[in-house]
């Protein structure tokens, strides 16, 4: 849908929040490329994650060329969280045509400014991005919080426009009683999204990863601890983020994450590293101050201004330029409503391993209404394989149990697999550096038939009222 | 006695390549198809190429020896200069180089001719031309110069040679699909690797699968006996050996398949590890060591090599196309300072490379042999499908210059797709090409479970590649019409699990794979003439009668199911081999080119020899009728089968 405005009150408004000034004198030395970054008098970085508004003052796309910045859709009543297209002509974003409507999903040519809107729900629809198939993807809220869709169809031309039905055909690919907010698509074709830790349950910010048919969700690393949010992959094919008053990056070779030396200070989140392989990042030296973007080289002590403006916050720099494109994800997913998981050895944990084989796992599921329910048990074998049916796209998690029916491990947070997908899991929470052993499970040698785990019992309690 | 050539066999394959390659695009379906610019060719207008292989230091420092596979030639470079002093012919496919220890003799082997060539290097011109086993490949000199030891990959076994008259002395076991050889720095003993995993054991269900073991066989130099057998545990494809200059410690590269578990994905290592195995003083127990990353595999390790001061570890990796250097400081310090697993393997821990890897380094297609100049500041990589040579400097571990051999014009739509045959760029992370399992273009000699079959269901055997342009449908089931859908979109669905090629990419891939020629038939004397144990057998597969005079169905006799000259009617039949896990019991008769290579047989591997087939698995005369037959009739069979 192509938007015609000329709505004089409108472009009034958008004129009184969007100026053309107030930028550091230092931004017209740099030789950087264009950027585009959100303005907004204030910036609450995680508040999607618990369903809030991340910008309950507004927000607007400013287009910052040649040391100048100028509103990027002045059409529209806020504008925010802008995705350049793979050959830097098209930028998606989350935009509101007036104060009252909820955040939708809209794309300009960067060239002509042509706009238009490609999706409106019926609620908020934040943080869009571009997939190498022709498809996008975005966070529209649920009521269980933000979920990830997938919407348009596969062209398999990852330059070519999105087909004006997108809207009419979206693929949810998160399945969470939780918030996932997208953060970057890897090079691998994989979304980065961040959520709560444990998944669906927990209170810490985490980064998560999932391929855009939505199967294979897991942690990007299983370090958890402290708060990671705002994670972009670099050039090296590092991912970098922010503990908030720090930046520290996942690498390939390491199955922890790496401390990143730069300048203390408050990082936002989102960052953008230009060709000469330097950090665009948004900072400020406290709370009472507004983000501004600096630029970080990387091991550097300092960082210089480039754009600050003393009543707005400078938020999630991009850069208006060619990228590199990630690798599309071919979905392998089966016509089922259900999944199989196929654990090799659920004795395995980071946690440590136990000692002796579990006798037996339960299955829990998450109702719609937050309600538990058990989904039965399936026989764990004597080396701790075991092969399920469970159902698709909802949240689950497994209890491992002793002979006697008691726990003796059971998953923290829940997590899904696709309707289709055929999953195999090394262990309960054993990283993703630890590999498989190559040895054919036991529970295949006695049955190629995945126990079925695909009917719920009745509810026995709320996720509430367990405390978790 | 007959000929069992038939008139398409007895055309030359290049000719028959050159056909094919002017009609790809029909072949594989696919439109708008340009031919990529040509390289140089052939008296039959085939584009050539050198194809650097190995790479061999002199003595001095002062030459590099670079054995170039498809210009059949050895090539004498100044390795000061890098200019050319002198191209050497050599025979067909050569594989193995060594040199003597004073340097003055340059052995070669020459995979496809039988033959070693004997090269001196004063005069730079081959001496000698001897005859050794079938597919010789590694080669070494013992330290006295006085015998030569060559790794023979279809006969399985180490030849002792005569170094000065070249007559075979005697011959050793060694792994299936022996191979490298490389000789200890004291000279005492000579380590040889194979390709393809040992036989399995008994197995007579598949709740007996077992992963494939592997071995380094330990061959004391001065006695030319074999003195002991390393074992590798689960690895399916061994390549390079190297010492450090002390003797202390062994490294060999290797592949470590998961084929054991359904191939589901390949995050967290799902198809494959990569690895060294370290022996020696230095270690203790030999250990296995991984060599790829979380998110980043070292696809198909090829060749290793230790600076002189030992204080580095370089190793070349074909498919992901670049080179690892590794800190043997470090790597001792992991292996010392780390829980040794009950299986002496690290491999599956994607993080323990961060611990010892200190550099990846990007060099051309499909690097092979590597070598470290004499005074450690200069390593040398042939790369093989962009003939170059890329010269890394050791201080900084950055490529700091390419010795081009080629006429640097891009790649033929051939050369394009075997580049793409050998590369792992397109399967996600980086983890597995197509070479992967098809070790050479051939096959790897291990069943898989295939995600879409079913979680321990249909397990399949992988197979020969060679020849089989005209034996469509492809797959056990032949379910594949074509090569073209084989390797398209089903590839990228199951195995690659990412974007893969484009359509012409496709294209030139299907070329290279349906251009496949098949090896020259060792147990087939070279003008088509059948033995007598061969002509019996012969009869025996067109037989239309058994032992009894019993007629035979004609549905049921060899020569039905497997007719034309490659051994395939191209039709599904089912001849009772299936098994409770299977998903169907209906399989294409697969063709017989080089049948006595493959093993194991039947579609799911179940069979570990030709003679299996029948005596275990066709109880009920469904796989043609067998159980007539007297133990030397049905050798008999075997001998013609080994014939095709």
């Amino acid at each position: 849908m192509r938007l015609s405005l000329g709505a004089g009150a409108i472009a009034v408004l958008i004129a009184a929040l969007s100026v053309r000034c107030g930028l550091s004198a230092d931004s017209s030395q740099l030789s950087l490329p264009d950027v585009i970054v959100t303005a907004a008098p204030g910036y609450q970085p995680l508040a999607a994650l618990s369903g809030k508004e991340r910008f309950p003052k507004g927000a607007q796309l400013l287009l910052v060329h040649n040391g100048s910045a100028e509103p990027l859709a002045s059409q529209l009543w806020a504008s925010a969280d802008a995705n350049v297209s793979f050959d830097g002509q098209r930028v998606l974003f989350a935009g509101k045509q007036k104060q009252t409507d909820h955040w939708q999903i809209w794309e300009m040519t960067l060239r002509g400014r042509s706009l238009r809107l490609l999706y409106a729900g019926s609620d908020d629809a934040i943080r869009p991005m571009y997939l190498s198939s022709g498809q996008f993807f975005f966070a529209q809220r649920t009521a269980p919080g933000f979920q990830i869709v997938v919407a348009g169809t596969q062209s398999g031309d990852p330059f070519a426009p999105i087909d004006s039905n997108a809207s009419a055909k979206l693929l949810p690919i998160t399945y969470l009683p939780a918030s996932a907010i997208p953060d970057d698509v890897l090079l691998d074709g994989r979304i980065l999204f961040e959520s709560y830790f444990p998944l669906g349950s927990g209170t810490t910010p985490e980064e998560f990863l999932v391929y855009a048919d939505g199967s294979g969700v897991e942690s990007y690393r299983c370090d958890h601890g402290r708060a990671r949010w705002g994670g972009h992959q670099l050039a090296s094919g590092d991912v970098i983020f922010t503990h908030g008053t720090s930046l520290a990056r996942f690498t390939s070779p390491l199955a922890h994450e790496a401390p990143v030396a730069a300048p203390h200070g408050e990082y936002a989140g989102a960052i953008a590293e230009t060709q000469s392989g330097e950090w665009l990042v948004s900072t400020r030296p406290d709370a009472q101050a507004h983000f501004a973007l600096r630029l970080v080289t990387p091991g550097a002590a300092g960082m210089r201004t480039v754009f600050s403006r003393s009543d707005r916050d400078l938020i999630e720099p991009v850069l208006v330029a060619q990228r590199a494109r990630p690798h599309r994800h071919p979905s392998a997913l089966h016509p089922w409503n259900y999944a199989n998981m196929l654990s090799l050895d659920s004795r395995l944990s980071r946690e440590g391993d136990l000692k002796t084989a579990p006798a037996s796992v339960r299955l829990e599921t998450l109702d719609p209404q937050g309600r538990i329910r058990s989904n039965g048990t399936a026989p764990v074998e004597s080396d701790g394989s075991f092969f399920v049916q469970v159902p698709g796209d909802r949240p689950i998690r497994f209890v491992l149990l002793d002979r006697n029916g008691k726990a003796v491990r059971q998953e923290r947070g829940w997590f899904w697999i696709r309707a289709g997908e055929q999953r195999i899991c090394v262990g309960c929470h054993t990283g993703p550096e630890c590999a498989s052993e190559n040895r054919v499970p036991a529970v295949l040698m006695r049955t190629t038939t995945p126990f079925d785990l695909t009917n719920a019992k009745p509810a026995t309690q709320t996720q509430a009222s367990r405390g978790n | 006695m007959s000929s069992v050539l038939t008139n398409t066999r007895k055309l030359p394959h290049r000719l028959a390549v050159a056909a094919l390659a002017v009609c790809g695009s029909c072949l594989v379906g696919l439109s708008s198809l340009v031919p990529a610019t040509h390289a140089a060719q052939d008296e039959n207008g085939i584009e050539t190429y050198i194809s650097p292989l190995e790479i061999v230091v002199s003595p001095d420092g002062a030459r590099l020896y670079v054995l170039c596979q498809d210009a059949r030639e050895v090539r004498v470079l100044d390795a000061a200069t890098h200019a050319l002093i002198k191209s050497i012919a050599v025979g067909q496919v050569p594989r193995g180089i060594a040199l003597s220890r004073s340097g003055d003799r340059l052995y070669v082997t020459n995979s496809w001719d039988d033959t070693l060539s004997v090269i001196d290097t004063h005069q730079l011109t081959v001496v000698a031309t001897w005859a050794v086993g079938a597919e010789p490949s590694g080669v070494v000199s013992d330290p006295d110069g006085k015998q030569i030891f060559v790794a023979n990959r279809i006969s399985n076994d180490v030849a002792v040679l005569n170094a000065r008259t070249g007559a075979e002395e005697k011959r050793l076991k060694a792994g299936r699909g022996a191979s490298y050889l490389v000789l200890s720095p004291d000279g005492s003993r000579i380590y040889a690797t194979h390709v393809y995993p040992n036989p399995s054991p008994l197995r007579t269900g598949l709740e007996n699968r077992t992963p494939p073991q592997s071995e380094i066989t330990v061959i004391d130099a001065a006695r030319a006996q074999v003195v002991d057998r390393i074992p590798l545990k689960s690895i399916a494809g061994v390549f390079h050996l190297a010492f450090s200059p002390d003797g202390r410690l062994g490294a060999v590269a290797e592949y470590h398949p998961k084929n054991m578990i359904p191939l589901a994905h390949l995050e967290h290592g799902g198809a494959f590890a990569y690895t060294l195995t370290l022996f020696g003083a230095d270690v203790g127990e030999p250990v296995e060591v991984p060599l790829d990353e979380l998110e980043r595999y070292a696809s198909q390790p090829f060749g290793v090599a230790f600076t002189p001061d030992k204080r580095e570890l370089y190793v070349s990796v074909a498919g992901s196309e670049c080179v690892l250097a590794i800190d043997v400081q470090r790597l001792l310090q992991f292996v010392h300072s780390h829980p040794r697993p009950a299986s002496n393997s690290f491999e599956s821990d994607l993080a323990a490379s961060g611990n010892y890897v200190v550099a990846r380094i990007p060099v051309g297609a499909n690097p092979r042999g590597i070598a470290v100049s004499r005074d450690g500041r200069s390593v040398f990589v042939a790369n093989r499908l962009d003939d170059t040579i890329s010269v890394i400097d050791t201080r900084s571990n950055r490529v700091v210059s390419m010795i081009a051999l080629g006429d640097g014009k891009p790649p033929s739509a051939m050369r394009h797709g075997e580049q793409t045959f050998y590369t792992a760029r397109y399967s996600f992370q980086g983890q597995i090409g197509c070479s992967s399992c098809h070790i050479d273009s051939t096959f790897d000699g291990i069943t898989w479970n295939l995600e879409p079959d079913g979680f321990g269901r249909s397990i399949v055997d992988n197979k020969l590649l060679e020849d089989i342009n005209g034996t469509e449908p492809y797959k056990w089931t032949g379910t594949n019409p074509s090569v073209a859908i084989e390797c398209g979109p089903r590839t990228e669905k199951y195995f690659w699990r990412s974007e893969q090629y484009d359509d012409r990419t496709l294209a030139d891939l299907s070329l290279y794979v349906l251009s496949l020629p098949p090896r020259p038939n060792r147990w087939r004397s070279p003008d088509g003439e059948l033995t007598p144990a061969q002509e019996r057998g012969k009869a025996i597969f067109e037989r239309s009668v058994d032992t009894f005079k019993k007629p035979i169905p004609e549905s049921n006799r060899c020569s039905y199911c497997h007719s034309g000259p490659k051994g395939t009617s191209q039709k599904i039949f089912d001849v009772g081999t299936r098994k409770p896990t299977d998903n169907t019991g209906l399989f294409k008769a697969p063709m017989l080119t080089n049948i006595v290579l493959t093993a194991p047989y039947l579609h799911d591997g179940s069979a570990r020899s030709l003679e299996e087939i029948w005596t275990i698995y066709n109880p009920d005369d469904k796989h043609g009728r067998t159980n007539d037959l007297t133990k030397d009739e049905l050798n008999d069979l075997i001998e013609y089968l080994r014939s095709r």
